[in-house]
């Protein structure tokens, strides 16, 4: 596994989240991302949108936890890239359109992407998402705030969130702190840092009162990077990934990409990127 | 607050009740999650599972409009089972007091009732006096005469088992919190009291606070850090908009507005300073003539000489007979009473109780001037959905007002620290919105062009305005590139010394104001907000330095230096001292204090109760050895023992036993006006709050459009709320699509139960109806409420659903949806007529 010495990262603590959103305008406002159009609720609770989209990069997701028909709880998630340590997005993009950077934040670069969405069947999270409605679309997804980060400035989110439940800081040191919450609150926290290992590890540290699996997270991944670190980074793919893949047409997507027929089929897509 | 934001971080349990913290002040749950992180446990009470509710150890759901017998119950509690801070009560608070043996309670009334009249005779409330004319005492709490045994029995019906068939919290869930609280009786021990709108919007909003404020003082909470009673105000500068009188009832200060019956300043004067016959009371309201007369000074200066109009131009004040409160001027409005109607910076066609009546009187006037970041619902009420624009004669002026980056000016928070900010940009800059304007740049225009036409014609008494004195460096014109000086604003609020008719330099703090017209003050509370600058203030490079043609001024509110980088407090903190009271972090009324009754934080001798994070202690050795209180400014520097520590009553102890109040000097338990109880109380034979104004039972004009529900149509109780991602009546949240996208739509949350019951699904669209109007929206089916499980007064299991609709909504902006408060009614508490907006019944059906 790679050093995380100097990486940076978000330790995200749904104990703390009263489920504000004021992370999610922040994000829209640094990045300057146009709303989205949406009617009463996109799903449980007071969530909206529906799901992340090249419009919005991080989303408050809402629980209900009930237990033999009564209301326990009520938690709140902070939906967004996780930053990985080997980053399966990456290495599925063939031109290198996505890279993660010695700081930790995976970053897109518009300039390169061909728009033919690997990376979105490659990352175990479901977060880069395509820009359906554009007529020269690009993948966008969350970049950590890079620009902000490099510039000596706090992530947007972690900078409106008053609760103190997004601490930024270097992973290490994180892990530390979320290591001790977890002891000191045995009956706070379920018992797991999300982040910790999965797939090699992420860059987002999560711990909850519940299982991120309760929101839609996928359990059980391995401890292992999807991405081995090959180039080209296809074979890292599983196969039911490749079909879709060929399914789609990769060449013709990319000859395609320029012209108006796209941005026609888009609009019927609507946002439901 | 009576303590501070940051200070909340220092409870040992808090209770956030009638407000959802989590939702409508985020900010504060920074210092909740500080408090928990060192072993603080949090209650939540509400109707619903909130946002705040989330993040608690217990919550207690409670029916609205049922914060008494939760409380109530919880004080029983404490005085059953000796969970009181005794030496406290005894010291600090009224609790020892002697009433007059005539006072009673019987089924529901005090003494003194008078039906015909709706009110009471106060006659018995009061106090036993000895010979001095001081109330008699019994320090040992036992005499039954006592206030202390008055509120043991008044409060020993409000059993568990009460509480519960009321509220509709579980016996266990209520004795587990009550356990819990009155944990904080213990003297090392400190709890916090967090409140808001659902605490106040009530017919017995008042009672509800003092309901909280007598647990915190039999708990011995106040004047501690981590305690206190704390109103988190829903507007970053309500608190600076309550000190400056935007009530009707009080000016600048919270002095009286004068009655008819205040012929002239001698007896206003008389009529409002308390007076006392005991030493050790330092009664400061007995400097109530200095407060007056300065502010008099500073509003007609030279015209105000001590023998014009009253003495100190007194009688050019408007004096006001009766009620003049929101529900009342729009009564008025509607009964045609006046023509004309300024309107800023609120939106009541939205967030007005019964807006269907209140749009219907905005018809009635002749003119209206809405100055507003938005064409609010408010300004564009002639075009609401329901109604023919062309059968409506008023004429409607829209000012276009600047935001709050687009100003200069002071901020006072709910910790009541008042915080200077600066415009972001200026008019005329490259950026700025249209013509519009600060708030300060119209009322001088508003007050230049209104000047000029009393110039040309005085009327019947052009004096008031004519003499006003008005000067904010803008000359006589109108002119819309000079903005006013906000510099000279603060000045004037702060007040000066007259020499020879002329301003002669800030006075430093309200103990220098004078009533014989030589000091000048806008609020007695500010005075030592704004003052000359001295070596003392600190740095001229420091933010808070202020050179202009008037001299060298330290802006206090501008202060920013964290108390993290003062050593001198560093070691003081090193020593015991709380943290967070930032003295040198803006500036804070009254005196900068930061913590108000905190010489209640300490024994007779000075040692402070809470020896980790104490506020103020004795200190023998500083002053030369005469000794004095270090830490936070104490309220009054006398020797510990040597006065009482509430100096605002004239008694100097708090008031367990209120006389003041109309509905009775302890909060008993009435019904919301709509009870789904019916006219029954399982209390008592009185259902609903006896005094409360009755605009619903009264004259033809006042009963229209005003009808009050009963439980047999509307068997559903409803409650109104805000939503973190709308701001009030919703202008300026509902024209931000970021915002809308968030919370596109009006809904109401409706439980899982009667969702099923009336057939609707979540997402569905529901039909709220109460005896006002209704509305249509999305139902929101959650578990986050659950019907309650009552009984009634005749002992019989009842079970009532309560549903819950934010009140943000109007016709206009992006966000669009019915208005909530077309379901509300106009209906207020007894002692403010603030609208009963918590509590009303409705039904509900698939739309
Ligand atoms: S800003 Fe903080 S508290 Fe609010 S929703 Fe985001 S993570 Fe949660
Ligand atoms: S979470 Fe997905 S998009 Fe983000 S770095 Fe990992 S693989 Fe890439
Ligand atoms: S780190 Fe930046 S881009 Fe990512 S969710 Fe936060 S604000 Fe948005």
């Amino acid at each position: 596994m790679k050093t995380t010495i100097n990486q940076k990262g978000f330790l995200i603590d749904g104990t703390k989240c009263i489920g504000c959103r004021a992370c999610q305008i922040a994000c829209k406002q640094w990045n300057e991302l146009p709303a989205e159009k949406t009617e009463f609720f996109g799903g449980d609770g007071y969530q909206n949108p529906a799901d992340l989209s090249s419009k919005t990069y991080t989303l408050i997701k809402y629980r209900e936890v009930i237990k033999k028909d009564k209301l326990v709880d009520w938690v709140f998630h902070k939906d967004q890239c996780q930053h990985c340590l080997e980053p399966a997005c990456v290495s599925a993009c063939i031109v290198g359109a996505l890279q993660k950077t010695a700081a930790g934040p995976v970053v897109w670069e518009d300039r390169r992407c061909i728009g033919c969405r690997y990376c979105m069947l490659a990352c175990p999270y479901n977060i880069p998402k395509f820009e359906w409605y554009s007529i020269n679309p690009d993948i966008k997804k969350c970049t950590l705030c890079s620009d902000r980060i490099e510039n000596g400035l706090p992530p947007a989110c972690a900078k409106a969130c008053s609760t103190g439940a997004i601490t930024y800081g270097s992973r290490d040191e994180l892990l530390k702190e979320a290591k001790k919450r977890l002891k000191s609150g045995p009956d706070t926290y379920y018992q797991h840092i999300y982040g910790e290992d999965e797939v090699g590890g992420t860059c987002v540290l999560n711990i909850s009162s519940i299982p991120l699996e309760e929101f839609g997270y996928p359990g059980n991944l391995p401890k292992e990077s999807l991405s081995t670190t090959t180039d080209p980074a296809m074979k890292s793919i599983p196969g039911v990934v490749i079909g879709l893949g060929a399914a789609l047409g990769i060449t013709a997507f990319i000859v395609n990409k320029h012209k108006k027929q796209l941005s026609e089929e888009s609009q019927s897509q609507g946002d439901q990127s | 607050m009576t303590n501070h934001w940051i200070d909340i971080q220092h409870s040992d349990v808090i209770i956030i009740i009638g407000s959802n913290a989590a939702e409508n002040h985020t900010i504060s749950m920074k210092y909740v999650n500080m408090a928990r992180e060192k072993g603080a446990k949090l209650i939540s009470i509400d109707p619903r599972f909130t946002r705040s509710s989330a993040l608690s150890d217990v919550y207690a759901p409670m029916r609205s409009g049922t914060d008494i017998v939760m409380i109530g119950g919880i004080i029983n509690y404490a005085l059953q089972n000796n969970r009181v801070h005794k030496d406290y009560i005894a010291n600090s608070t009224n609790g020892s007091f002697l009433i007059n043996p005539g006072f009673g309670f019987k089924d529901g009334l005090f003494t003194g009732y008078n039906e015909a009249k709706r009110k009471y005779d106060k006659k018995t409330w009061g106090y036993q006096l000895d010979a001095r004319g001081n109330p008699k005492q019994d320090k040992t709490l036992k005499d039954p005469n006592c206030v202390y045994q008055i509120m043991k029995r008044h409060y020993s019906r409000y059993t568990p088992e009460m509480v519960s068939g009321i509220t509709g919290c579980p016996v266990e869930t209520f004795k587990e919190i009550a356990e819990l609280y009155t944990s904080t009786s213990a003297p090392d021990r400190v709890g916090t009291i967090m409140y808001a709108m659902g605490t106040t919007q009530h017919t017995v909003g008042t009672q509800n606070i003092r309901s909280y404020a007598m647990l915190q003082l039999l708990m011995g909470n106040v004047g501690k850090s981590g305690g206190g009673i704390n109103a988190l105000r829903g507007e970053s500068n309500v608190q600076g908009s309550t000190d400056m009188c935007l009530l009707f009832h009080i000016l600048p200060g919270y002095l009286k507005t004068p009655q008819p019956k205040d012929v002239d300043l001698a007896a206003y004067i008389k009529h409002y300073t308390p007076k006392t016959n005991d030493p050790k009371s330092a009664n400061w309201w007995g400097n109530y003539s200095k407060y007056i007369t300065s502010l008099l000074k500073a509003w007609w200066g030279e015209h105000a000489q001590k023998d014009t109009a009253g003495g100190f131009a007194f009688n050019y004040l408007p004096k006001r007979e009766g009620w003049m409160d929101h529900i009342t001027l729009f009564e008025q409005m509607y009964a045609g009473q006046f023509e004309g109607f300024l309107i800023w910076g609120q939106n009541p066609a939205v967030g007005g109780p019964n807006v269907r009546k209140e749009r219907k009187a905005l018809e009635k006037l002749k003119w209206l001037v809405v100055a507003d970041l938005w064409e609010t619902e408010t300004a564009a009420f002639w075009k609401a959905p329901d109604v023919n624009p062309t059968k409506i004669n008023t004429e409607v002026f829209l000012l276009p007002a600047a935001s709050s980056m687009e100003k200069e000016g002071s901020v006072t928070n709910s910790g009541r620290w008042a915080q200077w900010r600066y415009a972001s940009i200026q008019p005329g800059d490259a950026g700025w919105h249209g013509d519009a304007r600060p708030d300060l740049w119209i009322v001088d225009a508003m007050f230049k062009s209104l000047k000029a036409e009393y110039k040309k014609d005085p009327g019947k008494f052009g004096d008031p305005i004519l003499h006003l004195n008005w000067d904010y460096g803008t000359g006589d014109k109108v002119d819309p590139h000079r903005e006013p000086d906000v510099h000279k604003v603060a000045r004037e609020i702060n007040g000066y010394y007259i020499k020879n008719g002329k301003p002669a330099g800030q006075c430093i703090s309200f103990g220098k104001l004078k009533d014989d017209g030589s000091t000048a003050s806008g609020n007695w509370l500010m005075c030592g907000g704004y003052v000359n600058w001295s070596s003392k203030e600190g740095k001229r490079s420091d933010t808070h330095y202020v050179k202009n043609e008037a001299g060298e001024f330290s802006n206090r509110y501008a202060r920013r230096i964290n108390e993290k980088d003062e050593p001198k407090v560093q070691k003081l903190i090193a020593a015991g001292r709380t943290t967070g009271l930032n003295l040198n972090w803006s500036w804070c009324w009254p005196v900068n204090r930061r913590i108000i009754y905190n010489r209640a934080s300490v024994d007779l001798k000075g040692r402070p109760f809470d020896k980790d994070k104490w506020v103020i202690r004795w200190n023998p050795n500083l002053k030369g050895g005469k000794g004095a209180f270090e830490g936070d400014v104490p309220d009054g520097g006398w020797a510990p023992g040597t006065k009482y520590p509430f100096i605002m009553l004239p008694e100097g102890h708090a008031r367990l036993f209120a006389k003041g109040l109309r509905d009775g000097p302890i909060p008993e338990h009435y019904e919301p006006v709509e009870s789904p109880f019916g006219n029954e109380n399982p209390l008592s034979g009185q259902a609903v709050n006896p005094v409360i104004l009755q605009y619903y039972k009264g004259t033809k004009v006042q009963r229209e459009l005003n009808p009050i529900g009963k439980n047999d149509k509307y068997p559903i109780v409803a409650t109104t709320y805000r939503l973190s991602e709308h701001w009030q009546a919703g202008a300026m949240t509902r024209n931000q699509p970021w915002l809308a996208e968030l919370m596109p739509d009006m809904f109401a949350e409706i439980s899982r139960e009667l969702a099923e019951k009336i057939g609707v699904k979540n997402g569905q669209k529901v039909k709220v109806t109460t005896a006002r109007g209704s509305v249509t929206c999305y139902a929101l089916v959650t578990a986050r409420f659950r019907p309650f499980d009552l009984v009634d007064k005749n002992g019989k299991k009842i079970v009532v659903h309560q549903i819950g609709l934010p009140w943000h909504y109007g016709f206009q902006g992006i966000a669009t949806g019915d208005a909530a408060n077309i379901l509300t009614s106009h209906v207020g508490d007894a002692n403010t007529n603030i609208p009963e907006f918590k509590a009303f019944l409705c039904n509900v059906v698939k739309a």
